[in-house]
């Protein structure tokens, strides 16, 4: 059963895509971290809007 | 999820050892209050989750499972502690037993230990909620508003929302202040080039046209086209090795610095005066700054919980939540020290704009001293640029600005004396340079123009960088709060609409048309609810406290039903029932059985009646409900059960201990005559203080029982029903035969001739009473399914009843 947090996370996740402001790249981090972590904190939200594109090579 | 077959419990809590078949059945503990039956609460709970609810939470301080899960005479030796529960798992269709000793309770020995039972079970043991007690129904209802947003969204599991979004916002504020720091720095950046270039902006038509003109006098080809390599310098043989300086454009610089250090003094001059002000509330009021200062420990302490250890005081806690929801009711305490920590941020950030600014024109000064090598003056200004570095570094921590109140209040700046008499001089050092040849000053022009244009185009990216990153951060902390919101919002919809229909199921005799309405705001959740039509109350506005506890309950089973859908197998009901009121709990009992068939609930009350009512509901069996007689601490709970209770006494009798039948049969004659009076409508002499003996109460039953026969008999005989008039007056003849041989209506005519005397007779003398009284109370059960026999409505009733419908007589005559 997916929990609420889980909903939630699948509906924003749907609804960013529609944003021009968050790049494909991004969401797909965000997925993973929603996904995997159940306490997530600031610093590895910044870590992924930092990135130019959402990847990390530089 | 799951159900519970069986559970065996030794030295648990007060019980020493016992067992109890559930057979996956909604079932029914009574007995009196210190009997056991919330030992068995306990036990069941710890074998689920590792939990003891009773020993966390308010007023629990000092109580743990470890220490006092354990039976009181086996605290030294826990390992003797232990509950073994056999489980159904209803979605995988197989049984399961988890073992769980009080001295390992993160340890359960799971068999079968497959993957998917793990998975199950661990799952269960996340759920605490399944246990709900007496005392804590109230806290969804009669608390403020955010309290009550706290309890049902830890319920519902909310606190990882809650805990991402804050994460979202702190990462969008946090990046948001970036970018104004490096749209600061860009505009420094701009400043420093367009200054040198004498240009209005930094357009690339207007970069090149200057440029050029610069390139011609070196004979150097026009660049046509500003690509993102072009350099300005390109073509130059000895760039390398010239210095930089570029006497007019270092004098611009300097006089640039110069001209802006005239407004130093007023720089920022508000947001100064304001964190002063705000600095000063803190010093008057020193709780504020002890809740600001709490603040900022405890959000940090919040942040890095990740186990039933406090991380800023290393003490333990029974389970992560509850540590986690005790950080956060400390910070909510602090709300007006929040709003200072952001006033004080908010004018933090400002400043450090301009101390970027400042910055960005004391660089190219710094470097010019450098490079003609004034030594003084380029400490003066190195010492500074360090000084107002630090200050930025200060000012974007609420802990670090309490600092700076004296700063603050004076010249934050900080303007080195010497500054003004330094600069002077050195813009004086400068004119007196020999002017640069033309060639020498085209030279030095396009090398500083393309050092400028690449600080700045660096500047740009990071900026324009950090604009795209604290865009996506607002979008996904804007996103996620509409998300959020649309969800709660059906989700305390869909709470709301339950919670309606479970409580006008129980009140549908008076208040049909109940209705609550959840307001969900930021933080909180309030809560009112219909009362007899005249509009919406806060619950304790009006309704009486019995009405309050059936809202907690009905509101607690809508929040299950939420949580866990189709999948709301299982839930512990400690004395809960207690809350529904005399009037209701037929229906309580009808709204168990109707709208969650599939649940088993494990339900305990003391009050004896209320079991029997369970019975006579049909919502448990007599093979699905126990009674704890009483308790002792060597020997627990003792089980009393009304199929065993001949055997019991037949057992007393066979050793010859006529005074241990005696009393468990006056014990089990004195609940079953409560119990038939109540279900029959007896009338028992009233007393007020509800002390209702025994030679008082039965024979008011057989009386009434007798009525009852006799109105049966009457109905069939006006209905033609022949069948039924003779098994109603055949019922009451057995009853009147019984009655002689128990001779109870002596009693009512001589309270000396009765049970007291039984303690002194002898085996024989008392084997025929209780062959008497057995056969007595025979006439008041069903011998299909055990239960009690009762009427319906009690006043002025209708019908007579069992709980499977095998017996069931019309009680009113057709109309002549």
């Amino acid at each position: 059963m997916t929990t609420l947090h889980q909903q939630i996370a699948e509906k924003f996740l749907a609804k960013l895509k529609g944003s021009k402001d968050v790049d494909v790249g991004k969401i797909e981090q965000l997925r993973r971290l929603l996904a995997d972590s159940k306490k997530i904190k600031a610093d590895e939200f910044v870590r992924i809007f930092s990135q130019s594109d959402g990847g990390d090579i530089k | 999820m799951i159900k519970l077959e069986s559970v065996h419990i030794e030295e648990v809590r007060g019980i020493r050892k016992l067992d109890l078949v559930f057979g996956k059945e909604k079932f029914a503990i009574s007995g009196p209050n210190g009997s056991g039956k919330s030992g068995v609460i306990d036990a069941i709970e710890f074998g689920l989750t590792g939990q003891m609810g009773r020993l966390t939470g308010r007023g629990t301080k000092g109580l743990s499972v470890s220490e006092h899960g354990p039976h009181v005479d086996q605290i030294r030796f826990p390992d003797a502690a232990f509950v073994e529960l056999k489980i159904f798992l209803t979605e995988l269709g197989k049984s399961a037993t988890i073992t769980r000793k009080v001295s390992s309770p993160k340890k359960p020995k799971i068999e079968p230990g497959d993957a998917d039972v793990k998975a199950v079970l661990a799952e269960i043991a996340e759920h605490p909620e399944i246990t709900l007690s007496r005392r804590e129904i109230l806290r969804f209802i009669l608390v403020e508003p955010t309290k009550r947003s706290e309890e049902i969204q830890s319920l519902l599991k909310l606190d990882e929302i809650g805990q991402t979004r804050g994460a979202l916002n702190t990462a969008q504020n946090r990046l948001q202040t970036f970018y104004t720091s490096m749209t600061a720095q860009a505009k420094s950046q701009r400043d420093a080039l367009t200054r040198h270039l004498q240009i209005a902006t930094p357009r690339s038509e207007d970069l090149l046209e200057v440029v050029n003109k610069q390139r011609t006098v070196l004979a150097l080809p026009a660049i046509m086209e500003l690509t993102t390599d072009a350099k300005l310098d390109a073509g130059l043989s000895s760039a390398a090795n010239l210095s930089g300086f570029n006497k007019v454009s270092a004098l611009r610089d300097v006089v640039a610095f110069a001209e802006f250090a005239k407004k130093f003094p007023g720089l920022a001059k508000n947001e100064a005066a304001a964190i002063v002000a705000d600095l000063a509330k803190l010093e008057a009021d020193p709780t504020l700054l002890a809740a600001l200062q709490r603040r900022s420990f405890i959000e940090k302490g919040l942040s890095f919980v990740d186990g039933p250890v406090c991380p800023l005081c290393d003490a333990p806690w029974q389970n992560t939540d509850e540590l986690r929801e005790h950080l956060k009711a400390k910070l909510l305490k602090s709300e007006e020290a929040r709003k200072l920590q952001e006033s004080l941020l908010k004018n933090g950030t400002i400043i450090v704009e301009r101390i970027i600014g400042v910055a960005g024109l004391l660089a190219p000064v710094l470097k010019l001293a450098q490079g003609q090598g004034d030594q003084n003056f380029a400490q003066l200004l190195t010492l500074w640029k360090a000084d107002l570095e630090d200050l930025k570094t200060k000012l974007a921590t609420v802990d670090r600005i309490t600092g700076l109140k004296k700063r603050l209040e004076r010249d934050w700046l900080a303007i080195p004396e010497a500054l003004p008499k330094s600069l002077t001089a050195f813009n004086d050092t400068l004119n007196a340079k020999p002017d640069q040849t033309a060639m020498l000053d085209a030279q030095t022009f396009l090398t500083t123009a393309q050092i400028r244009l690449s600080d700045y185009r660096e500047a740009m990216r990071a900026s324009k960088a950090a604009d795209i990153a604290r865009l996506s951060a607002k979008a996904a902390y804007d996103t996620y709060c509409a998300v959020l919101e649309d969800e709660l919002n059906a989700l305390y919809d869909k709470v709301q609409k339950d919670f309606s229909t479970f409580y006008r199921a129980i009140n549908e005799d008076d208040e049909s048309k109940f209705t609550a309405k959840f307001t969900p705001s930021e933080g909180s959740l309030g809560l009112d609810v219909n009362f007899y039509e005249r509009g919406l109350f806060p619950p304790a506005a009006y309704h009486s406290e019995g009405h309050q506890d059936g809202m907690g309950v009905c509101l607690y089973l809508a929040l299950m039903k939420q949580l866990f859908g189709d999948r709301f197998t299982f839930s512990l009901l400690d004395d809960v029932v207690m809350s529904v009121d005399a009037e209701h709990r037929y229906q309580f009992c009808k709204l168990l059985k109707t709208h969650f068939p599939d649940t088993q609930f494990i339900i305990t009350t003391h009050d004896r009646l209320w079991a029997e009512q369970m019975k006579s509901a049909g919502l448990v069996t007599a093979k699905t409900s126990v009674a704890f007689h009483s308790w002792t601490i060597d020997s627990g709970p003792l089980v009393e059960s009304d199929n065993e209770i001949w055997d019991d006494i037949a057992g007393a009798l066979g050793k010859g201990k006529v005074e241990a039948a005696a009393a468990a049969l006056r014990r089990h004659l004195e609940y079953v005559s409560r119990l038939l009076a109540d279900q029959l409508g007896a009338s028992p002499p009233f007393r007020a203080d509800g002390k209702y003996e025994l030679g008082q109460m039965l024979p008011s039953v057989l009386k009434r029982m007798k009525e009852i026969w006799g109105k049966a008999a009457e109905a069939a005989q006006s209905w033609g029903k022949a069948a039924d008039k003779k098994t109603a007056v055949e019922k009451k003849t057995l009853l009147t035969t019984c009655n002689g041989g128990a001779n109870v209506e002596q009693w009512a005519v001589n309270t000396a001739v009765h049970y007291n005397a039984w303690a002194n007779f002898g085996k024989r003398d008392f084997e025929p009473v209780v062959t008497a009284f057995k056969e007595l109370l025979g006439c008041f059960r069903c011998e299909s399914c055990e239960s009690w026999i009762y009427v319906t409505p009690r006043v002025s009733p209708e019908t007579l009843r069992c709980a499977c419908s095998a017996i069931n007589f019309n009680l009113k005559a057709r109309p002549k």
